[in-house]
Parts: C-alpha cells; sequence; structure tokens
C-alpha cells in the first residue's frame, strides 16, 4: 500500500517525466543565469529570460499551457498574450523614449545617416537567412537581431515568426550585452589612428521647444508613412514627450521606472518561456545565433563606413567611431565610441557625440522593423 | 526566396530606412532654423558670457535652466566651458540629474612641490 502510494507520487511527479531534452534545456537555463548574475551581461532581461527558460522545461509545471475551451490555461501562458499582442515591447519603447534625451540628435542631425547606415547588418543577414532556407518572415526576424534592440526584435518576431521568438530574443540580449566585444575590432580595423584621435566640436544648445517639437514631428512623419511602426514609434515619442514637457513628471517617471521594471519582468519571464526543448533544440537555433553575429557584424560596419564618409566630407571634424553608435544598444554602444576614442586620444570625449548616432539606431530600427513587417507580415 | 529577390528586398528596404531618416534630417533642419531665428529674436542681447575667474555665477539665470544646477556656484582659476565640462561629468557618473545636484563652487586645486 505504502509502495503503491510511493510509486504514484513518484510517477505523477515531474522528476519522471524528465528527459534529456529538459536537462540539457535546465542546464541552459542556468548558464544563462550564471552569465546574468556572475557576469552582469544584460542581467535585468537575461535574468528574466533565463528563469523562464527554466520554468518552461520544468516538465508537468504546464505554465505555459494554453487555455482550451473551459480549462484554464497556465499562468505564463496569460501573461505571454501581451508578448504576442506586441503590448510589452512597446510599453518598454515608452520606457526608453521617457529616458533618452534626444538632444544630441537633433543637435548634430547629420547622426540620423548613421542610425540609417548602421541598419545594414539587418538586410545583410536577412539576405544570408533566405539562402539558407529561411523563410522571409523568419529571415526578417533574424535579420532585426542587427539592429540592436531588443523590444524591436521581439515586437517583430511575435509578429512574423513566434515560434522563433526564444532563440531570436536570447541571440539578441547575449549579443548586446557583448557589444563591447564585438565591437572594438571592427572599429580598429576600419579606421585609421588619425581618424580615431579626432576630437570633435561641442554640440550646440537645443532649446526646450526643440525638444518638445521632435516627438511629435517624428510621430506624425513616421507614423503617416510607415503605419506599420506605429506602436513602437508612436510609444518611444510619448515616452519622450512626457519628459521633455515637463509638466508631467509623474507620468514620465512611472514610464522610466515602476511601468518599465514590471513590463520587463513579465516579457523576460514569457519570453524565456518559449524556449521549450521541442522549440530550441534545433540546429535552426545555432544558425540563428551565428546569423545575429553576423548581423551585429555588418551593423557596426556599416556605421563606422559612413562615420568614414562624413569624416572625409566634413574635412575630417567628424570621428568616425560614432558611426558604430548607430547600432541601437543605448548607451552601451555609445560608451565604446568614449572608450575606443580615448585609447586614440585621451583627451577625447566622445560620449556626447555618439548618443546622436545612438538614438537615432532606435529610430532607424524601428524603422527596418516596420518595413519587414509591411513587406511580410 | 531567390538571392536575386532577396537582395532587391534588402536593396529597397535600405534605401526606404535611408529615405525615411533623411527626411527626418531635413525635418530637423528646417525646424531647427525656423526655432533658431524664433529664439534668437526673442534672446537677443539678454546672454552675457562671463570669462573672469573666482567670479559668482548664478546658473539658474541659464537660458535652458531646466536641465542646469541650481544655486550660485564660485568658480576660481576655472574658466565657465571646463566647470560645465567637470558638472556633466559629475552628473553621468553619479547618474544623478543635473537638476537635482548643488555645485557650491569649483576651484583649481595647485600642487605644491
Amino acid at each position: 500500500m505504502f509502495i503503491d502510494a510511493l510509486k504514484t507520487i513518484w510517477f505523477d511527479s515531474g522528476f519522471a517525466a524528465l528527459t534529456w531534452q529538459h536537462l540539457v534545456m535546465i542546464g541552459v537555463a542556468c548558464v544563462l543565469i550564471y552569465l546574468a548574475i556572475v557576469k552582469k551581461f544584460e542581467p535585468l532581461l537575461l535574468l528574466t529570460i533565463a528563469f523562464g527558460v527554466l520554468l518552461a522545461n520544468l516538465p508537468l509545471a504546464n505554465l505555459m499551457k494554453e487555455e482550451i475551451d473551459s480549462e484554464t490555461g497556465g499562468l505564463l501562458y496569460y501573461l505571454y498574450l501581451g508578448v504576442k499582442k506586441g503590448i510589452y515591447p512597446s510599453l518598454i519603447f515608452m520606457g526608453v523614449g521617457a529616458m533618452t534625451d534626444f538632444g544630441p540628435l537633433i543637435s548634430r542631425p547629420s547622426s540620423l545617416l548613421m542610425g540609417a547606415a548602421a541598419q545594414f547588418g539587418i538586410f545583410m543577414a536577412f539576405t544570408i537567412a533566405n539562402l539558407l532556407g529561411f523563410t522571409p518572415q523568419e529571415a526578417s526576424s533574424i535579420g532585426i537581431i542587427g539592429g540592436a534592440d531588443g523590444p524591436t526584435a521581439i515586437y517583430t518576431t511575435a509578429r512574423l515568426a513566434p515560434h522563433l521568438l526564444s532563440a531570436i530574443a536570447i541571440a539578441a540580449y547575449s549579443y548586446m550585452a557583448l557589444i563591447p566585444i564585438i565591437q572594438p575590432p571592427l572599429m580598429r580595423l576600419l579606421t585609421t589612428k588619425e581618424e580615431r584621435k579626432v576630437k570633435m566640436e561641442q554640440l550646440r544648445e537645443v532649446s526646450k521647444l526643440e525638444k518638445i517639437c521632435f516627438p511629435i514631428v517624428v510621430t506624425i512623419f513616421c507614423v503617416l508613412l510607415l503605419p506599420s511602426v506605429a506602436p513602437l514609434i508612436g510609444m518611444l515619442m510619448l515616452g519622450n514627450l512626457f519628459r521633455e514637457s515637463g509638466v508631467v513628471e509623474r507620468l514620465s517617471d512611472t514610464a522610466q521606472n515602476a511601468l518599465m521594471n514590471i513590463v520587463t519582468i513579465f516579457l523576460g519571464v514569457t519570453v524565456g518561456a518559449t524556449a521549450k526543448a521541442e522549440n530550441f533544440l534545433r540546429l535552426e537555433t545555432l544558425a540563428i545565433i551565428a546569423l545575429g553575429l553576423v548581423a551585429f557584424a555588418f551593423s557596426t560596419v556599416g556605421g563606422l563606413l559612413i562615420g568614414k564618409l562624413m569624416y572625409k566630407l566634413s574635412g575630417g571634424k567628424i570621428n568616425p567611431l560614432i558611426g558604430s553608435a548607430g547600432v541601437s544598444a543605448v548607451p552601451m554602444a555609445a560608451r565604446v565610441s568614449q572608450v575606443e576614442g580615448q585609447k586614440a586620444n585621451p583627451s577625447n570625449f566622445l560620449l556626447m557625440h555618439a548618443m546622436g548616432p545612438n538614438v537615432a539606431g532606435v529610430i532607424g530600427s524601428a524603422v527596418a522593423a516596420g518595413i519587414l513587417m509591411a513587406l511580410f507580415g | 526566396m531567390s538571392l536575386a529577390e532577396s537582395l532587391l528586398v534588402s536593396g529597397f528596404s535600405m534605401t526606404l530606412v535611408f529615405f525615411v531618416l533623411v527626411a527626418l534630417f531635413l525635418l530637423i533642419v528646417i525646424f531647427s532654423k525656423v526655432f533658431g531665428k524664433t529664439k534668437a529674436g526673442s534672446e537677443q542681447g539678454s546672454i552675457q558670457g562671463t570669462d573672469t575667474p573666482a567670479q559668482p555665477v548664478n546658473l539658474s539665470k541659464s537660458p535652458s535652466g531646466q536641465d542646469m544646477s541650481v544655486g550660485t556656484l564660485q568658480l576660481k582659476k576655472v574658466d565657465e566651458k571646463t566647470a560645465a565640462m567637470i558638472m556633466a561629468i559629475v552628473s553621468h557618473e553619479s547618474e544623478v540629474p543635473l537638476s537635482e545636484l548643488r555645485f557650491k563652487s569649483i576651484k583649481l586645486i595647485e600642487e605644491n612641490n
């Protein structure tokens, strides 16, 4: 009797249902948790994503179980609706907008060209992914990793290729954390020491009126031209208007802190929970991770090349190192430009100059995502 | 999708990204010029620079007062440009907005050998 009871408990437990695939995924989750806590790789998202991976791969927990008829679904299934419907990435963009100062971009609008060129990697990876046999929707989602913008990558993938969501989100956030390792060799390879030494002129002061008008003008123009980017650009600029208007301090604070933190938890855990063994342990996951690196590298190259062009056209007044900050990854990519600039010339302060292309990259990657969604959505 | 189609889509999309951002660039240039002229008209002659060291500077009277530190700042053997840079660095490193910081004085420390 007692033995039978023990047997029942054992066979009803998750231990009996564990497979080697589950164990591998639990191992992957533990590695990601290690990277987030010990190596501090984008810990805010990687830690939550990793725990989501762990939860989704504990058999019989059914946290991602869909609601069928009157049977209630799992907790994470309901939270995942925010990803599926594109709500969380848009809310994260609102927080990003509330935290972003577009002053350096308004002060030097030519930064937008760098933000555009740094989307080159998206389309390079898109082309290669197509050649490798991915569908255009999958290739678009893989390519968008090159935008170095987590919410945009998640938003696009949730719309175009939701079955690749976990692999793409993990690749995007991992590479964003690795920017200080990926970018510097390319920056040194593509620029001369003379170019890296260039000290840039101080940025002009931007008036409050300009800062207030900027989000309104960008929203009207971008959304009218590309309606598919409305959720991302609209929320980004709404958050920025909260910040710059100066009359809704509480809303700005909520968008930057409380709301952003809550959404980050929901987004991270549920995206991680899509990484079930049967979806994740495939050769295509390795291909996505490799293509993500290609996308990142070519985006950096695109930004640097236009930076070099602007260096020539400006008569040596623009340091091409700020071009690599055109990949979004705010403010990590701008910090890398600052560090590399200072290595070449210790009295060089490129941070504020690099913030222009950096925030331009956020707009650029959202526009690129909008185009791909309009074409293949 | 064939290679030719992929390249065509990529080329078209990249051109469109450039088109949108170049259009934004032009819009910013236009409205900056318009606002610059408006601002210059209303503020003509209202801003005077002070290069003399060790002179109090009231930063709350700065034209972009919202982002500035408040109060009176004593500059001792430090020019305004250097002081502004130091304040910006302190704000950036401490991650405290400039508007929430109060600087009392910034002075040059000379080493006695």
